[in-house]
């Protein structure tokens, strides 16, 4: 009984799909993960359109305030068990735009992230790097960060 | 030249000068007399009205109006300015809306961000900003960000709830005639921009985009930093080509501290700035075919630019945030070695050429399906003041680097691409030719560096940068450049001793392009929005800025 649920986790971590959403600069290297020389399909990642069939959102880059609340409803429109990447030094603490107050500075407190790549914008080897990190945690069964805490819970979007 | 300053004579003028070698800057002493010069000039070709800058000047207790006037034909161009009080129930001026179409934008831009009132707007609502910024003027000088930011939940609720009460209106209207459908910004072809789409079944009634979605404020993110730190909040403008946004910067700062940069700069600026272009163009091929289900073009292209942001990795260190380009001159000095890597991609993009044209870009099924779709016409060209590769498309010969060569531009043997048509097809056609044009211009200046090192003439190691003063004087300056999707306006302003920019107006590209959207597609199918979306080649970085 055992080995058979260590293989349903070993399915759902080689087969990540996540949901197509950019709110910032990091998409483009996003972009470039995709492409033909970094291919993160061979590690079973694909984008989708709808959030329904994804496991992963990510946080690609800077939040804005106006897209916050599409970042949120598109995270509870996705299917459990769902988690979440934050890349770019935007999502962790504003990164450049620290000081601009259209910015979201702790977009990562707000949905908290399994697994943050540094970088501004990250390369991609990088940004495949933070997916495997999510890759392991659902092949030991590990619950996603977001399902216990953040401050998402308290807004009602 | 000399024709527009007779015609400015003839009204109150307070001084009048001719500034570089297309502009005629002029100061009005009213600005009651706005509108009369403003019809003046546009009977006499400066049909385009490009941006709208207002300068807050909290000392003076006034707010100076920039207006950017251009003639597409004729290259002759006109800054016009005009005083108006500051106070936020006197801050008044008449709207040019009603003469010249590219202006609705930039003035409902002027009045989120300033405070400013366009008497007889036709639609005088806030644009980019969030509600929690709606008649507060944050661009002004005494506007206080940090007391706004400290009730952040309660803003993000104004926010939310105003989505929310969308939403219920959007209910009522579903299965009417006239039913409102939200295309983005989780669409995937999006990006961060929402179109609100009025239609009835297929057909489209209207569109009012929705954008600000990646609104950082850098104009006045710029105000915080000081000359050199600017760079980096320039460049993100838009990271498909950072380059060329950096030098616009650059050359205004250097124009105010009164810097010439070497030759040597100079060449690197062009080589630097077409290879960013080249990243940038093959983005917007793939993006295109992208908006047709087509995924296959992109992965050739995002193949083939992977070896231009090689050249840019060896460089300077980063792949797409260089920050490569600073006042001054560049960050850092050429070894050689490095223009090999970069031969390695112009040998790549020779290759894989001829099969991208013959399979793709002369494809019959990609051409029945985007000619006669999203046509602009010359004279909606100049009405709404468009630019770039949508402009020239449409057969509008305009290309900064031609009208007011800047870098080494002067010395490369270009000349104008045109389509005919300006339909979605022909601008596709566009993004292709430049992207030869570039690659040519990238083989003159790379000839011409390795030509210029082996005779001594360049020191590829020290002559990239000269000093530049950490404190500037007082002074104002414009400078264009030709972005990889238009041209790029900045508008420059220091104070006295100045250690950091007092105002950085960027007019983007896209800005106007995105204006165009509404009158393209009313009538047509919702099918066609991706399509024209994509063709009109829009980024979302310097729409909001």
């Amino acid at each position: 009984m055992l080995k058979i649920l260590d293989f349903f986790q070993y399915a759902k971590g080689e087969s990540l799909w996540m949901a197509h959403f950019c709110s910032g600069c990091c998409s483009l290297e996003m972009a470039a993960a995709m492409g033909p020389r970094y291919d993160w399909e061979r590690y079973g990642y694909l984008p989708t359109a709808s959030p329904r069939q994804a496991d992963i959102i990510v946080i690609t880059g800077l939040i804005s305030k106006k897209i916050l609340p599409a970042l949120l409803r598109t995270y509870s429109q996705m299917a459990e068990p769902k988690y979440v990447l934050a890349i770019g030094a935007c999502a962790y603490d504003g990164g450049p735009y620290n000081d601009s107050v259209a910015v979201i500075k702790n977009a990562t407190e707000i949905l908290p992230a399994d697994a943050f790549v540094a970088g501004c914008p990250p390369k991609p080897e990088a940004i495949i790097e933070g997916l495997e990190q999510i890759k392991d945690k659902i092949k030991h069964g590990v619950p996603s960060l977001a399902s216990q805490s953040g401050l998402y819970k308290e807004m009602d979007f | 030249m000399q024709k527009i300053i007779d015609i400015l004579k003839k009204f109150d003028i307070a001084s009048i000068d001719k500034y570089k070698s297309t502009w005629v800057r002029c100061k009005l002493c009213s600005s009651e007399d706005l509108v009369q010069v403003a019809k003046a000039l546009q009977t006499n070709g400066l049909r385009s009205l490009v941006t709208v800058s207002p300068t807050d000047f909290l000392d003076d207790n006034k707010i100076e109006m920039n207006y950017f006037f251009e003639d597409y034909i004729t290259k002759r161009n006109c800054w016009l300015k005009c005083d108006i009080p500051r106070e936020m129930q006197r801050c008044e001026i008449d709207s040019l809306t009603p003469y010249f179409k590219g202006a609705n934008w930039s003035e409902r831009e002027a009045f989120s961000m300033h405070g400013v009132r366009f008497r007889g707007h036709p639609d005088l609502r806030p644009i980019i900003v969030t509600q929690d910024f709606y008649n507060k003027a944050p661009f002004r000088m005494d506007f206080d960000w940090d007391k706004h930011e400290a009730n952040q939940t309660q803003n993000i609720k104004l926010i939310v709830d105003e989505l929310k009460n969308e939403q219920i209106q959007n209910d009522k209207l579903l299965g009417e005639s006239d039913m409102m459908l939200n295309w983005g910004p989780a669409h995937p072809n999006s990006g961060p921009i929402s179109l609100k789409v009025h239609c009835n079944g297929e057909d489209i009634i209207s569109i009012d985009p929705d954008i600000g979605y990646v609104w950082r404020a850098l104009e006045h993110l710029v105000t915080k930093k000081d000359f050199i730190e600017a760079i980096v909040v320039v460049e993100r403008l838009c990271f498909m080509d950072n380059i060329n946004a950096i030098i616009g910067y650059a050359q205004a700062a250097e124009e105010i501290a009164k810097v010439e940069i070497t030759e040597f700069a100079k060449w690197l600026r062009v080589l630097l700035g077409e290879i960013s272009r080249v990243t940038s163009h093959l983005m917007g091929i793939g993006g295109f075919f992208n908006t047709m289900g087509l995924h296959t073009v992109a992965m050739w292209c995002l193949d083939m630019r992977e070896y231009f942001l090689d050249f840019f990795e060896s460089y300077s260190g980063a792949r797409i945030a260089t920050a490569a380009v600073e006042p001054g001159g560049l960050r850092w000095g050429l070894q050689e070695d490095m223009l090999d890597e970069l031969q390695k991609a112009l040998d790549k993009f020779d290759d894989t050429k001829s099969s991208l044209e013959a399979i793709f870009i002369k494809n019959k099924t990609m051409y029945f399906r985007t000619d006669k779709v999203g046509c602009i016409s010359a004279d909606e060209v100049y009405d709404y003041a468009l630019c770039g590769v949508v402009a020239r498309a449409s057969g509008v010969k305009i290309d900064v680097r031609l009208d007011e060569p800047y870098a080494a531009y002067d010395k490369i043997t270009m000349d104008y691409i045109t389509q005919k048509n300006g339909c979605a097809v022909d601008r596709l056609n566009m993004l292709y030719e430049e992207l030869k044009q570039s690659i040519d211009i990238i083989k003159q200046a790379k000839k011409h560096i390795h030509e210029g090192i082996a005779s001594g003439e360049f020191n590829p190691t020290k002559d990239h940068k000269v000093k530049f003063p950490k404190r500037l004087p007082k002074g104002e300056a414009i400078s264009r450049v030709e972005w990889s999707r238009g041209e790029v306006l900045y508008h420059l302003v220091t104070q006295e001793k100045a250690t950091n920019p007092y105002r950085l107006k960027i007019k983007a590209p896209s800005f106007n392009h995105t204006m165009m959207l509404n009158h393209l597609l009313a009538g047509q199918t919702i099918s066609d929005i991706p399509l024209v979306f994509g063709s009109l080649y829009i980024c979302q970085g310097d729409l909001d800025r």
